[in-house]
């Protein structure tokens, strides 16, 4: 049988990591993701016990797993560590009837966690062309960063996940190491 | 040039792309014995009026949504946003 090498989508074969001067960016390549979506006017599931968000809102819950709001009566559901298995099949299980699609392999996400909130304030001014609000701690919205259409989640006061298309990882990388590079002042 | 959302508030129209006239919703009938000459005047004909106009914009790095936007083609203020299904649904 051939011997396939499994690599991330920076095209290595480790997640690569990234820091400066209290930045680290880090490639998460275990992020599993599937979106789930209910016909209108059906009340919204509580899969795996959480409790989908508002528009513009993100949703933590146990075991790593998160869900944040994507459009009117959708939602991406996102579970750390699963990339690995059949997730869609999992959050089918949670929600029979549910229009569930398999998201992993079609976004990277990268992780940027700072020493404090201001660092990723100031980091979130330069990327991303949003009121204050709209990403505070908490909140999980889509938008522009650099023409590449990317999800922004706001996890904690110091940490957020950037969640961009896959084919444009080196690209979005590229985009945020220049970034906290500059911020960080090693540049 | 900000578009208020409906649902995610004041978003930079970079986010957005442009289709055309809200009257492009109200899509002829093709079963109708007229329909040829209605989809003639539905893919040809279009008022370009200096002053307020109902446009469609999607909100393509957003929340993927269609709204229907009042603006003024003539001072660019955005005098609203709705959300085009919930026009549609209305009827208007």
């Amino acid at each position: 049988m051939t011997d396939l090498t499994p690599i991330t989508a920076l095209g290595d074969s480790v997640p690569r990591v990234h820091t400066a001067g209290g930045y680290t960016l880090r490639e998460n390549a275990d992020l599993a993701l599937a979106s789930l979506a209910v016909a209108r006017g059906v009340a919204a599931p509580a899969p795996f016990g959480l409790g989908l968000p508002d528009a513009g809102g993100l949703a933590v819950g146990e075991g790593g797993r998160s869900a944040f709001w994507t459009a009117p009566d959708q939602w991406m559901i996102a579970a750390e560590g699963m990339a690995e298995t059949d997730f869609a099949a999992s959050l089918l299980a949670e929600v029979p009837g549910g229009r569930v699609t398999e998201q992993t392999d079609g976004w990277t996400a990268f992780e940027i966690a700072s020493e404090d909130a201001a660092q990723i304030e100031s980091l979130l001014e330069r990327l991303v062309n949003l009121p204050a609000a709209a990403t505070a701690p908490g909140r999980a919205t889509r938008t522009g960063l650099e023409h590449m259409s990317v999800f922004v989640l706001r996890r904690t006061d110091s940490h957020v996940t950037i969640i961009g298309m896959r084919t444009l990882a080196a690209s979005l990388w590229h985009a945020l190491e220049t970034a906290v590079d500059r911020l960080g002042g090693t540049q | 040039m900000l578009i208020p959302h409906p649902l995610l508030g004041l978003r930079d129209a970079q986010e957005f792309t442009y289709l055309g006239d809200a009257s492009l919703m109200a899509r002829p009938d093709p079963d109708q014995p007229d329909a040829e000459a209605a989809f003639a005047d539905y893919v040809f004909l279009r008022d370009n009026p200096a002053g307020v106009h109902r446009e469609l914009w999607f909100h393509e790095q957003g929340d993927r949504s269609w709204l229907v936007v009042t603006r003024n083609t003539v001072t660019h203020e955005i005098l609203g946003a709705e959300l085009a299904t919930d026009v549609a649904r209305r009827g208007a």
